[in-house]
C-alpha cells in the first residue's frame, strides 16, 4: 500500500543569507510514522513548519496528493485543515476551555454543527485521557495535560497527516511519558505522522522510517533498526554516539 | 443665601440639583457613547494596521492596505497630537463655515469619539501584538483564516488585556467632556459655571461639581474592574467525572489554588 500523501521535492528555505534547508526530498505514504532526528539547528523544525506553510519555502515543491501547495492562489488554510500540527509550546487557545479548544476548528473551519463537534471533541479528549478536564482552561493544566489536549485538538480535525514539532521538549520526564504513550497508541492505530523528536528510544520503537538531518540536508534515512544499529554516514554515527553516551 | 460653607452647599443642592443632574447626565451620555464608538474605531484601525502583508499577495490588496494605513497614521497623529478643546472649536465652527450645522449632541459624539478612537487605535494594536505568536500559529494550524484567527482567538484575548486601558479612556472622557463647554454643550462643568456665575460664588458650587465627577469616575472604575473579573471566568473548574480519585497531577499548581470560587 503506497498511497502517497505528501511529496517534498528540492525543498529549500533560507532566512536572509542563512540557508536553513537545502534540497530536501522525501515522501510520506499513508500510515507512515516518520521520525526526524538531528542536532538543534539542523533544520528539523523549519522543515515541519514549511510542510504546514507556517514558513514559506524559498524553493522547491510540496505536493499534497500531487498538488503543489507552495504555488500562488492555493487555499492554504484549507490545506492546513487536513494537515494537523502539534507544537512544542502547545499553543492552546488561552481564552477557551479544553473542550472549546477542540471544537473551534470543527465548528468554524469545517462548519460542523455544535452537537457533532462536541461529540467528536469529547471522543478525542477521552482518547488522550483528558475527559475529566474538558472544562479546564489551559492555564489550569499541567504541561503534559496541555500537550494531550493539543493532540486531541489536532486529531479532532481528523487530519490526513499529523505533524509533531518536538512535542515533549518542554515537559518534565514524567509528563514526557504520558504524551509519548498517547503518541504510541496513535502510531499503532495507523495514523500518518511526522515527528520531530529528541526521544531516540521512542523514535526507534515507533517509527516506520527515521530521517536524520544535519546542517539543513537529509543526511541519512532508513528503517529505524538500520539507522540506529548500523548507521552508514559518519555524521549519523557521531550524533547517535553523543546520545548513547549521554 | 446662607453665609456658611455647608449652608451654601445645601442651598445650591436644593435649588439647582436639577440642572446639575442634567449636566451630569449629559456628561455621562457623551462619555459612554463616545467611548463605545471610539473603541469600535480603535478596533477597526488596530485590525487594519496588523493585517499581515507578504510579497505573494496581489498588488491591488497591497496598494489599498498601503494607502489605508497611511491615512490612518495621519488620523492617529493629528487627533492625538492636538488638544481636544481646540479640535472641538475647529471642527464645530469649521463645519459651520461649510454650511453644516451639527446639533450639539452630535458634535460632542463626533469629537470625543474620533479622539478616543485615535488613542484606542494604538492601544488595540498593542493589545494584538501582546498576544503570543503561538496563539496565531495554533489557530492557523487547524486551518483558520487570518480573519477567523483574529475573531475567535486573538481579539478576545486582546480585548481582555486592554480592558484596563478602555476603563482609563472612559474615565478620561467623563472628565474631558468639560472642554466641550467651549462649543456650548451644557454638561456638568457648564452647568456649574452658570450657577457659580449667576451668584458670584465659586467655591461651593465647584465643591459639588468635584464630588459629582468623583462619584461618576469611581463608579465606572469599579464597574470595569468587575467586568475584568467576569471575563476571566471562574478560578477553578469542575472535573467532568464522578470519580473522586480523579484529582491527580496538574491540579496542585494551577493559579487559583486555595482561593474561593
Amino acid at each position: 500500500m503506497s498511497d502517497t500523501i505528501l511529496e517534498i521535492r528540492h525543498l529549500s528555505k533560507s532566512f536572509g543569507a542563512n540557508a536553513v534547508l537545502r534540497d530536501i526530498d522525501f515522501s510520506v505514504n499513508k500510515g507512515d510514522v516518520i521520525c526526524v532526528i538531528g542536532a538543534s539547528g539542523s533544520g528539523k523544525s523549519t522543515l515541519l513548519r514549511c510542510i504546514n506553510m507556517l514558513e514559506t519555502p524559498s524553493g522547491g515543491e510540496i505536493l499534497f496528493h500531487g498538488k503543489d501547495i507552495t504555488k500562488e492562489r492555493v487555499n492554504v488554510p484549507a490545506y492546513r485543515a487536513k494537515v494537523g500540527m502539534v507544537f512544542q509550546s502547545f499553543n492552546l487557545f488561552a481564552n477557551m476551555t479544553a473542550l472549546q479548544n477542540c471544537m473551534i476548528g470543527m465548528t468554524k473551519v469545517q462548519k460542523k454543527d455544535r452537537k457533532t463537534a462536541e461529540k467528536t471533541a469529547r471522543y478525542y479528549l477521552d482518547k488522550v485521557g483528558m475527559s475529566p478536564y474538558i472544562h479546564a482552561k489551559p492555564r489550569q493544566l499541567s504541561g503534559g495535560q496541555k500537550q494531550r489536549v493539543a493532540i486531541a485538538r489536532a486529531l479532532a480535525m481528523e487530519p490526513e497527516v499529523l505533524l509533531f514539532d518536538e512535542p515533549t521538549s518542554a515537559l518534565d520526564p514524567q509528563m514526557v511519558g504520558e504524551v509519548l504513550s498517547v503518541m504510541r497508541n496513535l502510531a499503532q492505530e495507523g495514523l500518518t505522522m511526522i515527528i520531530v523528536t529528541h526521544e531516540m528510544a521512542f523514535a526507534r520503537d515507533v517509527s516506520s522510517r527515521v530521517v536524520f538531518m544535519h546542517n539543513g540536508v537529509i543526511c541519512e534515512e532508513g528503517p529505524p533498526q538500520e539507522l540506529f544499529m548500523n548507521p552508514k554516514k559518519q555524521e549519523t554515527k557521531e550524533f547517535l554516539a553523543r546520545f548513547l553516551n549521554g | 443665601m446662607p453665609k456658611d460653607y455647608l449652608g451654601r452647599i445645601l442651598y445650591f443642592l436644593a435649588n439647582h440639583w436639577e440642572s446639575l443632574l442634567r449636566g451630569a447626565g449629559t456628561t455621562l451620555l457623551i462619555a459612554a457613547v463616545s467611548t463605545l464608538i471610539g473603541c469600535i474605531i480603535g478596533f477597526i484601525v488596530g485590525i487594519i494596521q496588523t493585517i499581515p502583508v507578504n510579497k505573494k499577495d496581489n498588488p491591488f490588496k497591497r496598494f489599498v492596505l498601503f494607502v489605508a494605513r497611511g491615512l490612518l497614521v495621519i488620523y492617529v497623529e493629528v487627533f492625538r497630537g492636538t488638544p481636544m478643546m481646540v479640535q472641538a472649536v475647529f471642527i464645530y465652527y469649521g463645519l459651520l463655515y461649510a454650511g453644516i450645522k451639527m446639533t450639539w449632541l452630535f458634535a460632542s459624539f463626533l469629537i470625543v469619539s474620533i479622539n478616543t478612537g485615535a488613542y484606542m487605535a494604538e492601544t488595540v494594536r498593542g493589545g494584538i501584538l501582546s498576544i503570543d505568536e503561538g496563539q496565531t500559529e495554533g489557530a492557523k494550524a487547524i486551518g483558520m483564516t487570518h480573519f477567523q484567527t483574529m475573531l475567535y482567538v486573538v481579539l478576545p484575548q486582546a480585548l481582555r488585556n486592554i480592558l484596563p486601558q478602555i476603563g482609563n479612556n472612559l474615565i478620561i472622557n467623563i472628565k474631558d467632556t468639560c472642554v466641550l463647554s467651549v462649543i456650548g454643550v451644557v454638561e456638568l462643568f457648564f452647568a456649574s459655571k452658570s450657577i457659580a456665575g449667576s451668584y458670584y460664588v465659586y467655591f461651593e458650587p465647584y465643591t459639588i461639581t468635584m464630588a459629582m465627577y468623583l462619584i461618576m469616575t469611581v463608579f465606572f472604575s469599579r464597574l470595569l474592574r468587575w467586568m475584568e473579573k467576569r471575563m476571566d471566568g471562574p478560578q477553578s473548574y469542575d472535573l467532568a467525572t464522578t470519580d473522586t480519585l480523579a484529582h491527580t497531577s496538574g491540579l496542585y499548581n494551577f493559579p487559583g489554588k486555595g482561593r474561593k470560587k
